[in-house]
């Protein structure tokens, strides 16, 4: 017998197609809320052996190259990115491993003197949630929201999840946790509602695609990159006459800070910059906006839409 | 032991048939091309079966992460709630009819997906149970026999219509696969990326034709395992087209691209298809056609022409 499950694991999401939803209107009339998630990260020199992930497999521990290339990025390259993001007066949404408050307060102080949001991305790129049981999972969401609020005075609102590994239970716990979103899923350009046993929580869509890990860790150019930017850019915006998109640009200091890098991320701001009628914002912000005007909608909607279906079938 | 050295294929699924070798084939319009786009609706599953065969590294998100894997998993999900919209405008802009692949869990739990699918005239095809359950040869012959019985009424029972065409997830099958697709009633599969006609499929029950997709074009071969640069890709359709207009004018050629929603259907990518596709119908005259059509056709000028043959 083939096993059809009634429902499909991890059962958080109603399926709404894009072209059957509610209209998403940011504010000013905005096609497109555009945010950028600069991941500022700490893989440790010694990191704890984990059961389940290895950061450093090309040596035993330490490998110094790997730790040298990410450890660049906040001593050079975040600097010279920041340079080219000052120029548009850009308010980033850091994706932050906490720990770097405590460690570069230097690079905390130009993160907050630019009242960048900061997101959660765990205390260490190389703790991951993933192999922390229920308990562990709670304790670190706590420690995440207390040094949050230690360092900038302000609640966390949101989460990509260190080095992107999550367990099951994970949205439960963000809602729990008084957090409003979670950007580990890709699946789609706007937000949407994720069920939680208390609560409410809806994913920001994130980019594994317009990402400069992937892709210049394949034999990649980043003219290609900045093209691919400005094509996805143009879809959306286009796409966002009819109702609101998300668009996010997700870099690396030790990538995109790089001399022969920086400037096709200026290249890219530029360009999105000459255009009106874009949200430049942040997840948090978005968030709030979803939640606010849309999040009820979308539910209602997808909701309808299964019972259609129910309906159907019952006549059938 | 070693192979036995005999003419021909080693094994018996079709026959051996050099292409320079076969009677002129023409399509129905008298184009030497005919352009098909196979589209995949596939569902991955966050926890398969444990006995489910899957691939050591499917494509998708970042790298491979230890269970749960969001960003893998999330980034197929985009396909079914976006990025199908996409690609079956850019196609119907172009007027290549869509041939949907779709598989029996989505089937299942997308059935608003298939009704718009079905509405705007794409011809559904089965395309086994999930991206996550593969056919193998690690299969019993009972588990494959039910995996394609109930793929196919799961098709039918979501359009109402019985599907013709077949092509196993990830292209995967096992060495009894044809044999029990024609048994169930399968007229062409598209598991076999060998050629640039479709043939016919050597089966002890009912018949079945091979409707070969163009590999080096599929989007995940290009665009995911080898991360060809988009305007090279672009560049490969349109100059394949090219060569085969020309090729066809000796006897006629077939070009069957295999487009993934999560992946093609994205933002960035989706005008790069819109542009390759552009480029073709700049070259001239082409049949574009669904699976089906093209199978039947081949199989009309086959039953016209005895010397058609594979």
């Amino acid at each position: 017998m083939i096993h059809i499950p009634a429902e499909l694991a991890p059962a958080r999401v109603d399926y709404l197609p894009m072209i059957r939803r509610p209209r998403i209107e940011w504010p000013d009339g905005a096609r497109v809320a555009f945010w950028i998630a600069p991941n500022i990260e700490h893989y440790e020199y010694l990191p704890p052996r984990d059961p389940k992930r290895n950061p450093w497999v090309r040596t035993p521990h330490p490998e110094v190259q790997g730790y040298s290339q990410r450890d660049y990025g906040n001593r050079v390259g975040f600097w010279r990115m920041l340079d080219v993001l000052d120029r548009y007066e850009t308010r980033c949404t850091v994706s932050l491993n906490l720990a770097v408050f405590e460690h570069y307060p230097e690079i905390g102080e130009a993160m907050m003197s630019r009242r960048w949001e900061v997101m959660s991305h765990g205390i260490y790129n190389t703790r991951y949630i993933t192999s922390m049981s229920e308990q562990e999972e709670r304790e670190f969401l706590l420690e995440s929201i207390e040094t949050m609020q230690r360092h900038t005075g302000q609640p966390l609102k949101g989460m990509l999840a260190p080095a992107v590994g999550n367990n099951l239970r994970t949205p439960d716990l963000l809602a729990e946790a008084g957090l409003l979103y979670h950007a580990d899923w890709m699946h789609d350009d706007q937000p949407v509602p994720l069920r939680v046993k208390q609560g409410r929580l809806v994913s920001i869509p994130y980019s594994i695609e317009l990402n400069d890990v992937p892709v210049f860790l394949t034999n990649a150019d980043v003219a290609d990159f900045a093209a691919n930017a400005k094509a996805q850019f143009d879809t959306l915006y286009r796409e966002g006459a009819d109702s609101g998109r998300v668009m996010c640009l997700a870099i690396h200091p030790y990538l995109m800070g790089t001399p022969q890098r920086a400037r096709y991320l200026d290249e890219i701001l530029e360009y999105i910059h000459r255009h009106e009628h874009v949200w430049h914002t942040t997840a948090g912000d978005i968030a709030e906006h979803f939640l606010e005007h849309s999040y009820d909608e979308f539910v209602a909607s997808a909701a309808a839409l299964t019972g259609e279906h129910i309906g159907h079938e019952r006549q059938g | 032991m070693p192979a036995e050295r005999s003419y021909g294929m080693d094994h018996e699924h079709y026959r051996w048939s050099p292409l320079p070798e076969r009677p002129q084939l023409v399509w129905p319009t008298g184009a030497p091309l005919a352009l098909g786009a196979v589209v995949l609706l596939e569902h991955y599953e966050w926890q398969p079966p444990e006995d489910a065969y899957t691939l050591r590294s499917a494509s998708g998100g970042l790298i491979k992460l230890p269970d749960p894997d969001y960003l893998r998993l999330t980034h197929r999900e985009y396909g079914h709630r976006v990025g199908i919209f996409r690609l079956l405008d850019t196609l119907e802009r172009h007027d290549v009819p869509a041939t949907v692949a779709v598989d029996l869990l989505t089937a299942f739990h997308y059935p608003w997906l298939v009704d718009h699918c079905v509405e705007r005239g794409c011809e559904i095809i089965a395309h086994g149970v999930a991206a996550s359950r593969l056919i193998t040869s690690k299969m019993s012959i009972e588990q494959e026999l039910d995996t394609i019985a109930t793929s196919i009424a799961g098709i039918e029972r979501a359009t109402g219509r019985r599907p013709v065409g077949w092509f196993s997830p990830e292209g995967v099958e096992s060495e009894r696969t044809p044999a029990l697709l024609a048994s169930a009633g399968i007229s062409y599969v598209c598991d076999w990326p060998n050629d640039e006609q479709p043939y016919a499929m050597t089966v002890p029950e009912g018949s079945l034709i091979s409707l070969p997709l163009f590999l080096e074009a599929d989007d995940e071969f290009a665009l995911w395992t080898r991360r060809m640069r988009l305007p090279d890709w672009q560049r490969l359709i349109v100059e394949s087209a090219e060569t085969l207009r020309h090729d066809g004018g000796t006897s006629g050629r077939l070009l069957m691209l295999t487009l993934r929603p999560w992946l093609t259907g994205q933002p960035f990518r989706v005008p790069v298809l819109d542009a390759a596709l552009t480029g073709v119908d700049d070259l001239g005259p082409i049949w574009k056609a669904t699976g089906h059509q093209i199978v039947t056709a081949y199989d009309d000028i086959r039953s016209r022409n005895p010397q058609v043959r594979p």
